[in-house]
């Protein structure tokens, strides 16, 4: 049923702009650091031995904040696919469970992220080339600067989705969104605590690990909670 | 006697008030069930309650002897929906829309172009849903809801909003899917004309309650008819007619006989024309079905 439902919301996905965006982000990101070493590569290279390490840092300086916008739009747009034409109605109507409709939803825009941090790796690894960086290329930092802000994530995609499949009204989510990106943004300044913190892999213990951990276990609570908040209601 | 679908004092609450109230609607196979109601007294939320969409508040559910709360998705394999506006996906062309519902449902690939010959369609099978006349977009809301060889369609309001050739249209498709493929049918509609000439089985709902569960015969029944005679003298013709035994109403100048048989219509004129009134008219009056809906609806505020 479930990968009936993938091929489905895949299907759906098409022309509304949502591969174009998944491109977008990690393009995004790494093309801030194409101007940043452009104007003053010079400088840049003799802040750090570690010229290929502090490029990579430079580079998830916009990681977070890249990805918890994604995460926002996203997850708007997958919504409003369904809530255009109240479409909802159609969908559980027929023989498939409310459960795996959510969890469709959710895997899609996990697959979308995914090949979206899958990307970043690739532009980050492809522009540090161009640059012909000095020293071996440390591919561990490299992934895990890629993948570990994707896992953080995941309790503000809970989040949001939950909030964008039960609001009537989408202005909700979207304002929960814009105030996670001031939050992401302001991510020095925050307790531990909160999840828009996590992407930036910054903790009091300084172990990105631990953001990864965290964001993965309270993301599949809240997404339990949002699933059975979603069964829960009468579908509009 | 087997029931497709049949509910138990089904009752359904928002907050206080009672959208649908101890409903026991009966569904046999092979029906046209015409589901009537003025706007809001509890079509839509029967129907997506019966659909799984909503959560009786109390009561039950049977369809194909199968209780709805247990067997939601075996039922449901079996029954095609359309819910009050059609839904669709706008960037998405007729055969995608139908793609997304195929690959849930897990039927055969040629089904698509065969609902789309059915309620036909087939020559836009290619064009993007968004520029579509709302009769195409109710057409291909009907086409999905046929997707899965349906046993049970339920169409709530599927003529909503369409021009007199359009209702035309999709009636005339409904009644070919009922009696070629033999498809039991709940349709609903604030209209009684819309069903009229479909259904054959009426159940009309008031304020959350079922006033009346019959044969669409049976309700015809309800409509008396009566004969109006405009006279000269319509006073001293009462008056003759009440001297012979015949209780008469008087209405915009107009006599009203109440039913009467051919035999006692004729008596009441010969009285009439032996007493030298001048009759200009003889009318049979018949209350149409839309009428009778009305008066029903009305009777049930009145208590």
């Amino acid at each position: 049923m479930i990968k009936n439902l993938l091929c489905a919301d895949f299907l759906k996905i098409k022309r509304k702009g949502f591969w174009f965006l998944t491109f977008l982000g990690p393009f995004g990101v790494v093309a801030l650091q194409m101007v940043n070493y452009g104007v003053r590569k010079d400088y840049l290279l003799q802040q750090s031995n570690d010229e290929w390490g502090y490029y990579i840092l430079n580079v998830s300086t916009f990681t977070p904040l890249a990805l918890v916008l994604g995460v926002v739009i996203l997850t708007s747009f997958m919504t409003s696919v369904e809530n255009e034409t109240n479409a909802w109605k159609q969908l559980i109507a027929f023989p498939v469970t409310k459960i795996s409709v959510y969890l469709s939803k959710l895997t899609v825009l996990a697959l979308l992220l995914f090949i979206s941090s899958f990307l970043l790796m690739l532009f980050t690894l492809g522009f540090g080339m161009i640059l012909e960086l000095q020293g071996q290329i440390p591919y561990g930092k490299l992934l895990k600067h890629s993948f570990y802000p994707y896992f953080a994530v995941t309790p503000v995609l809970a989040l949001q989705l939950w909030i964008a499949i039960v609001s009537k009204n989408q202005g909700v989510p979207i304002a929960v969104g814009v105030l996670g990106v001031i939050l992401t943004y302001s991510a020095y300044l925050l307790p531990d605590w909160m999840i828009w913190k996590w992407p930036s892999l910054i903790n009091e213990w300084d172990e990105p690990l631990i953001n990864v951990l965290l964001g993965v276990g309270v993301g599949s609570l809240l997404y339990i909670i949002g699933m059975f908040d979603f069964v829960r209601r009468d579908v509009k | 006697m087997e029931y497709i679908l049949e509910t138990k004092e089904l009752t359904k609450r928002f907050g206080k008030e009672e959208a649908v109230s101890k409903l026991d609607m009966k569904i046999k196979k092979g029906e046209i069930y015409g589901f009537l109601g003025p706007n809001g007294a509890g079509k839509t939320t029967t129907i997506r309650i019966l659909l799984g969409l909503m959560k009786p508040t109390s009561g039950s559910i049977r369809i194909f002897q199968e209780n709805l709360d247990t067997e939601r998705i075996s039922i449901l394999k079996r029954v095609g929906s359309l819910v009050e506006n059609p839904s669709y996906y706008p960037h998405l062309t007729a055969y995608e829309n139908l793609e997304a519902s195929r690959k849930i449902l897990e039927v055969p690939k040629a089904r698509i172009q065969e609902v789309l010959n059915i309620v036909g369609l087939s020559d836009v099978t290619n064009k993007k849903v968004k520029g579509f006349s709302l009769g195409m977009k109710q057409r291909l809301g009907i086409a999905n809801s046929l997707m899965n060889n349906p046993e049970l369609l339920i169409l709530d309001e599927p003529t909503n909003g369409l021009d007199p050739s359009g209702i035309i249209e999709i009636r005339n498709l409904i009644n070919r899917l009922a009696n070629e493929a033999g498809i039991t049918i709940l349709i609903s509609s604030h209209l009684l004309s819309e069903v009229d000439q479909l259904a054959t089985t009426v159940g009309i709902i008031n304020k959350g309650k079922l006033i009346f569960q019959d044969s669409i015969d049976v309700m015809r029944r309800y409509a008396q008819q009566s004969i109006s005679i405009k006279v000269n003298d319509s006073e001293k013709a009462r008056n003759m007619l009440f001297s012979n035994g015949i209780k008469t109403n008087y209405e915009n100048g107009r006599i009203l006989l109440p039913e009467l048989a051919d035999m006692e219509i004729a008596e009441a004129i010969r009285i009439l024309v032996e007493s030298g009134v001048s009759i200009y008219r003889v009318e049979e009056e018949k209350r149409s079905l839309e009428e009778i809906f009305l008066q029903m609806t009305r009777e049930e505020e009145d208590d």
